[in-house]
């Protein structure tokens, strides 16, 4: 028999995920995104996007790119309704749009669910998705579940990676 | 001589599998003419002239030709069936344990051809509830919605609709080629008033499905209804098992929060159909609509799927993971598995319990799959497969398993721990259920279903507090971690 590391029940072997409390038995749990010390991180709050702020113009979308700044790598935001940003982990299924892994993701404490992007017209909104390290956006911290407008130059940071900002018409 | 499974003797010949004893022979003949070692050309080798030759040998003898579609059926190579299917083992090989070791199977069921064939016309009965709790916003969108599939509805499609309180009203007649306008005008005609009684709209219902019911439409009972029952469930769910005797299956959709969850799952599951739940009612329209259409475009029906264990072999448990996920139970060796819809891949995961074994190869289970292509006209389409493992006495190294099969066990995972809540719940046991909900919302996180996880959360604290459940939150949860399903890896057709 296996014992489940996270709650101790018995399995078979061969069974992949703990029937009781729903872990992967084969590596106990996920690479988990250790929190950060607190003084790494910025602590004042940004103010979150109102929805009276949106301006319907009729502008076409820019077209959203994103820098890792430390690895100077470039990326182009696929053009979906809702593009997730995180750590790709194959053995729970979580596929992020854009995976932070190669840009030091795990030790820059990025969470396998970290942020998503979604567009409100020709407006881009990012909104931390309960992270553990949290989001940041110039310096100021988001508030989990809010959306935050994006514009271009800014700083993304998640954990302690950052990315700028970059729209082009 | 020897068959050799292996070969496509039909591929060799350059036929069909369907082809005739003369057309094997034609074939056969121009073949040998021209690898003949006497009139070959150099480049030619004489090893194709003993293929053509070996297949002609099986080909033309009945009694082998049959031995050799079989044994090609069971080995799965036989690509003339309608209906593919791809299946993919948890791990390629085990450990030669000394105790019981649990195997994952993953099946996915498609279409084997992008041919469409006729589609087959609707027999449908939309089977209202008119009780006062429905009037206003409720009512009003079922109206729309049932507008908007008389519009969708093609010419050969016939349509009944029922409105029942506690009797139950035929506002539309079963007829083929629907008068629009009528049948729109009859619908906005409904009113509210009354208690639920949903017996009487589904017999009245089933009796006009069946006006037209034959084996060249696809019939179908839609039932809409936001209230509870009273006195008449087991009535219901026996009425629903005749229907699925009938091959007339029945959607049962529930509207708000005070519908009996327990008996619309059993009608559509006896029924051999579907349970939805509506939360607002602006979202009545696109379920009826994706439902009406997934109706529409049904490739093959009367799915069956029999496992044939060995012996040290069984059946643990069976879960439809695609197009939405649902507990299967197997009743006398057969899982039934209903439709396939041209544009929605079925697909399911068994788990497999397989006792002590020697090391070695060893066949653990033999897979049959049967179903009725209706579109093509073509009944009882089977497909054969065995399953073999090799058991090797080394302690086997980790095995990367497909992210697919992770992916559809860790979300039947949470809606297995999500049915234990209720009824640990049930059992009184208030502290173990508050702990059972915090370790899904754990999990829901983990997949990035905040919206339901919160609502795990919210639960569990009510719970936690001496409260009981919402119904609200109970739905939610239900009909939430069914709906978390996965992504297939879609196969192309080239």
């Amino acid at each position: 028999m296996i014992e489940c590391p996270s709650c101790g029940r018995k399995h078979r072997p061969g069974t992949l995920f703990c029937s009781e409390c729903g872990v992967y038995l084969p590596t106990g749990g996920p690479l988990r995104t250790e929190p950060l010390p607190d003084e790494e991180l910025p602590v004042s709050r940004a103010n979150p996007w109102v929805s009276e702020q949106v301006e319907e113009t009729e502008a076409p979308p820019a077209t959203l790119f994103l820098k890792v700044l430390a690895t100077e790598r470039q990326i182009r935001l696929p053009s979906a309704a809702e593009v997730h940003i995180g750590r790709l982990d194959a053995a729970h299924g979580i596929f992020p749009d854009l995976d932070l892994s190669p840009d030091g993701g795990l030790e820059g404490g990025v969470s396998r669910r970290h942020c998503k992007v979604h567009q409100r017209g020709a407006t881009y909104l990012v909104e931390d998705v309960g992270s553990a390290n949290g989001t940041f956006l110039n310096g100021q911290r988001l508030t989990p579940y809010l959306p935050h407008v994006l514009k271009d130059g800014d700083e993304l940071q998640l954990g302690t990676v950052k990315l700028q900002i970059v729209l082009e018409e | 001589m020897t068959v050799d499974v292996g070969k496509d003797y039909y591929a060799i010949l350059g036929v069909a599998r369907s082809a005739t004893d003369e057309e094997i022979k034609h074939a056969y003949r121009a073949l040998a003419r021209q690898y003949h070692p006497d009139s070959r050309t150099e480049s030619a080798p004489t090893t194709l002239f003993h293929e053509v030759q070996e297949a002609y040998a099986v080909l033309s003898d009945p009694r082998q030709r049959r031995s050799y579609d079989r044994q090609r059926t069971d080995a799965g190579l036989s690509e003339d069936s309608a209906l593919s299917w791809e299946i993919t083992p948890s791990q390629s090989q085990l450990s030669s344990l000394h105790e019981e070791q649990v195997l994952y199977l993953m099946i996915e069921i498609q279409p084997a051809t992008t041919e469409q064939g006729e589609r087959l016309p609707l027999n449908l009965c939309l089977v209202i509830d008119r009780s006062t709790s429905m009037q206003g916003a409720r009512l009003e969108n079922v109206k729309i919605a049932a507008h908007q599939i008389i519009d969708e509805l093609h010419d050969d499609d016939s349509l009944a609709v029922i409105a029942f309180n506690d009797r139950a009203d035929i506002v539309l007649p079963n007829r083929r080629g629907i008068e629009r306008r009528r049948a729109k005008s009859k619908v906005s005609a409904i009113w509210a008033s009354g208690g639920t009684e949903i017996l009487q709209g589904i017999q009245t219902g089933l009796g006009e499905v069946e006006k037209y019911h034959d084996n060249r439409v696809t019939s179908h009972l839609i039932l809409l209804t936001d209230g509870q029952t009273y006195g008449d469930e087991e009535d219901c769910v026996a009425e629903a098992r005749r229907a699925g005797a009938k091959r007339i299956g029945i959607t049962a959709m529930g509207i708000g929060e005070d519908w009996n969850d327990a008996l619309l799952d059993e009608i559509a599951t006896k029924s051999g159909g579907v349970s939805a739940y509506i939360a607002s009612p602006g979202q009545v329209r696109t379920l009826l609509q994706q439902r009406v259409r997934g109706l529409g475009a049904v490739f093959a029906r009367n799915l069956e799927l029999r496992p044939r264990c060995t012996e040290g072999v069984w059946l643990e448990s069976a879960f439809r993971i695609a197009p939405y996920l649902d507990r299967l139970s197997p009743s006398g060796g057969v899982i039934d598995l209903g439709s396939l819809q041209a544009d929605a891949p079925l697909a399911l995961v068994l788990e497999i319990g397989v006792a002590q074994r020697p090391p070695g190869e060893h066949r653990l289970l033999q897979l049959e799959l049967t179903g009725d292509v209706q579109a093509l006209g073509r009944q009882g389409e089977t497909l054969r497969r065995d399953i073999s493992i090799t058991f090797t006495p080394a302690e086997l190294s980790e095995e990367t398993v497909q992210p697919a099969i992770l992916s559809a066990l860790s979300k039947i995972t949470i809606y297995r721990m999500q049915e234990r809540v209720w009824d640990t719940l049930d059992e009184g046991n208030a502290e173990g259920a508050t702990h059972q909900l915090e370790m899904i919302a754990t999990r829901l996180f983990d997949l990035g279903e905040s919206r339901l996880a919160r609502a795990a959360m919210l639960e569990a604290g009510r719970i936690a507090k001496g409260g009981t459940p919402t119904a609200k939150g109970r739905k939610e949860l239900k009909y939430g971690t069914r709906s978390l399903t996965i992504a297939s890896r879609r196969k192309s057709h080239d």
